[in-house]
């Protein structure tokens, strides 16, 4: 039997409630993530690359189609299943980071332990690890006391903690300056790999494009049903194709 | 160690300390404030069936049946009116009742405020501060002679009176204003007339009864009646040195109540008989005759009233503190919001956010209801102290282990109910719109 992919879609459209059916912000014939694969997918502000992150998440509930996640369907998950797939299965990064405030760094690694099936006599030694090898030489301090670098740090250990088999980052440079947003995306790279992790990190900064082995224009998701490195051209022009519309 | 559930609550507390110390505070008031009434209650009666022991009536000149328990029992103060000797012996042989006891007493003087009881031996060898419990002297042996004084266990502690030591009566008590009951104060000076001609020795010190009679004195009658005609015929005639017992008249031989319990079968709290004789007593009207535990009873009914008010208050300050938490809590709601989605990310289902918050308000009612109980503990202490000084009522200051569970269990459910509306916030929380960056 061969291995699903990490993700895998089919026919996935959302839209708003109030929006115009023929307008969907979210709009993928298909699209495929191998195991341990890292993939950019680039597109404009509002293009709905968060909706989609949030989607393949199971936070959001499309109007039609299906996201596969280890050869799950997500959606088919209802209630406390889904939440306890989504915390084993895919890690998520946020452009500001969403640390639990008022938690030291390693409470903040602890916490997607919680749910995770790993036993909990070995949580901590777990979170330390991962924190000792990310760079965080404070590990009980409060993240708000923490630097920016670090608080991605911990963000980013947070995210691979549960050994995931997706890890979903949105953004996760915007808010850093180049030099930052470089390290931070080495971090994140990095960390998926030594997890084994595949990465879908969305960003509108096309410089980003190589770093990953596969850079996909989300706006050209709509009209070419699978795309890979080989066929997408890192165009500057992303208003190619209008339709886009502002969700965030 | 991992994380738990109660890092999370514990976490979600300590933020906010300010928030939670003062719902905890107001929690603690509220169930402390309903422990101690409760408690009292139970106490209270305790306390009010000790004092009357096992007499089954009280004879005194008073006005009224309840205050004369109120003032021959619990020394709440010195009875005003007395009984001549004459009476007590037409009450005690005169009526050929089967008295199993018939002791006078007469009150009205003090030691440094504590009342004095002037009786027979008697009130040792028959009469019982609380049925079935005899007295016990803790040193010494109850007075047989003369100036010889007794003093309860309260006494003993409040004044540190021992063996042997020589005491001088003071006529009234001192600080009540009541204090011209047989005699007169000094008129020139206008201070309690202290009878200084005639030291008392004290011979025994009581055990703790837990009754009103722990802080009295008790001496004999006649040296009462001596030390109060020696200072009428002093006043009578300046050059009057000594009085003895051969001096008094009958003026002099006054009581202010008997203590009275009908000769009843072994075994028997109580006597077939004893309604008749409480029927025929009643009709001399020169006398007060009072059923101390009917009168108890009485009282209790309407102070009962009085509680249940009290307690009804009581309970609306802890359906406040409800309120108070379900505020607390939900005006946190919205600063929890993005916590709550960050959790939901990591895998925390909407049911286990609900109980989170709701355990959360749970532990604050458990926290409060255990802040009220020593709340309560240190309020019942006041109040004991308070009622023995001012009614002489002793209470125990120990709390009704049945009512403190009660309001401990009830605080809590209290609680999680208050937290129902701001668990139901977080559990509709939702996720993707307080994820996106603020502003």
């Amino acid at each position: 039997m061969t291995t699903p992919p990490a993700l895998d879609i089919h026919e996935l459209r959302f839209r708003y409630a109030g929006m115009p059916s023929t307008d969907p912000v979210v709009d993928i014939p298909s699209l495929k993530l191998d195991r341990a694969e890292q993939m950019l997918l680039n597109g404009r502000s509002g293009s709905g690359k968060s909706t989609l992150l949030y989607l393949i998440a199971g936070l959001m509930e499309p109007q039609g189609g299906q996201v596969l996640i280890n050869g799950k369907n997500v959606h088919q998950l209802q209630g406390e299943k889904r939440d306890l797939f989504r915390g084993r299965t895919i890690g998520m990064i946020f452009q500001t980071f969403n640390l639990l405030q008022g938690f030291t760094a390693l409470e903040n690694v602890l916490a997607a332990l919680m749910f995770s099936d790993l036993p909990p006599q070995h949580h901590r030694e777990r979170a330390t690890a991962l924190l000792d090898s990310l760079g965080i030489d404070r590990p009980n301090q409060f993240v708000e006391r923490l630097s920016i670098g670090q608080q991605q740090r911990v963000a980013v250990a947070r995210a691979v903690a549960c050994e995931p088999t997706l890890v979903l980052a949105d953004e996760p440079t915007a808010s850093l300056d180049p030099e930052n947003a470089d390290a931070a995306m080495d971090l994140i790279l990095n960390a998926c790999i030594e997890t084994g992790a595949a990465l879908l990190c969305t960003s509108h900064d096309p410089s980003l494009a190589s770093r990953f082995g596969r850079c996909v224009d989300l706006s050209r998701l709509r009209v070419e049903p699978e795309l890979d490195s080989t066929t997408l051209e890192m165009s500057t022009d992303r208003t190619r194709r209008d339709g886009g519309t502002t969700i965030d | 160690m991992a994380m738990t559930d109660f890092t999370i609550i514990s976490r979600s507390l300590t933020s906010r300390w300010f928030s939670t110390v003062t719902t905890i505070l107001t929690v603690a008031v509220a169930v402390a404030l309903m422990i101690v009434l409760l408690s009292m209650r139970t106490a209270g009666q305790d306390a009010f069936q000790r004092g009357a022991g096992n007499m089954h009536m009280l004879v005194s000149a008073e006005d009224s049946a309840l205050v004369a328990v109120l003032n021959s029992v619990f020394y709440a103060s010195a009875p005003r009116r007395a009984i001549p000797w004459s009476k007590y012996l037409e009450i005690s042989e005169g009526l050929r009742i089967p008295w199993e006891f018939a002791i006078p007493n007469q009150q009205g003087d003090s030691y440094r405020g504590f009342p004095v009881l002037a009786t027979t031996e008697e009130f040792f060898t028959k009469f019982q501060p609380h049925p079935g419990q005899e007295w016990s002297f803790r040193d010494g042996r109850p007075f047989e002679r003369p100036f010889e004084v007794v003093i309860g266990s309260e006494v003993a502690q409040g004044t540190a009176l021992r063996l042997g030591d020589e005491i001088f009566l003071t006529h009234g008590i001192e600080d009540s204003r009541q204090r011209r009951i047989f005699g007169r104060t000094d008129e020139t000076t206008m201070t309690p007339h202290v009878h200084d001609d005639y030291a008392y020795r004290v011979v025994g010190i009581l055990e703790r009864t837990g009754s009103p009679h722990d802080r009295a004195l008790f001496t004999d009658l006649l040296s009462t009646w001596v030390i109060h005609a020696h200072d009428v015929r002093r006043a009578e005639d300046p050059s009057v040195r000594m009085t003895t017992e051969a001096d008094l008249r009958d003026a002099d031989r006054l009581i202010t109540g008997i203590y009275l319990r009908v000769g009843t079968r072994p075994g028997r709290a109580m006597s077939a008989g004893q309604q008749q004789v409480y029927d025929m007593l009643r009709r001399d009207t020169t006398i007060t005759v009072a059923d101390p535990h009917f009168e108890i009873q009485r009282l209790f009914r309407i102070v009962s009233n009085i509680d249940q008010v009290f307690i009804g208050m009581a309970g609306v300050v802890l359906l406040s503190s409800g309120i108070a938490i379900m505020l607390a809590l939900y005006n946190t709601m919205e600063q929890r919001r993005r916590q709550i989605a960050i959790l939901r990310v990591l895998g925390c289902s909407r049911p286990r956010v609900f109980g989170l918050v709701l355990t959360e308000s749970a532990l604050i009612g458990l926290l409060g209801a255990l802040a009220g109980v020593v709340f309560a503990f240190i309020g019942m202490i006041v109040v004991a102290e308070l009622m023995k000084q001012t009614l002489g009522l002793v209470i125990e200051p120990r709390l009704e282990p049945v009512w403190t569970f009660v309001m401990v269990m009830a605080s809590i459910l209290l609680a999680a109910l208050a937290g129902l509306i701001p668990a139901a916030a977080a559990y509709r929380t939702a996720v993707v719109a307080h994820l996106r960056p603020l502003g």
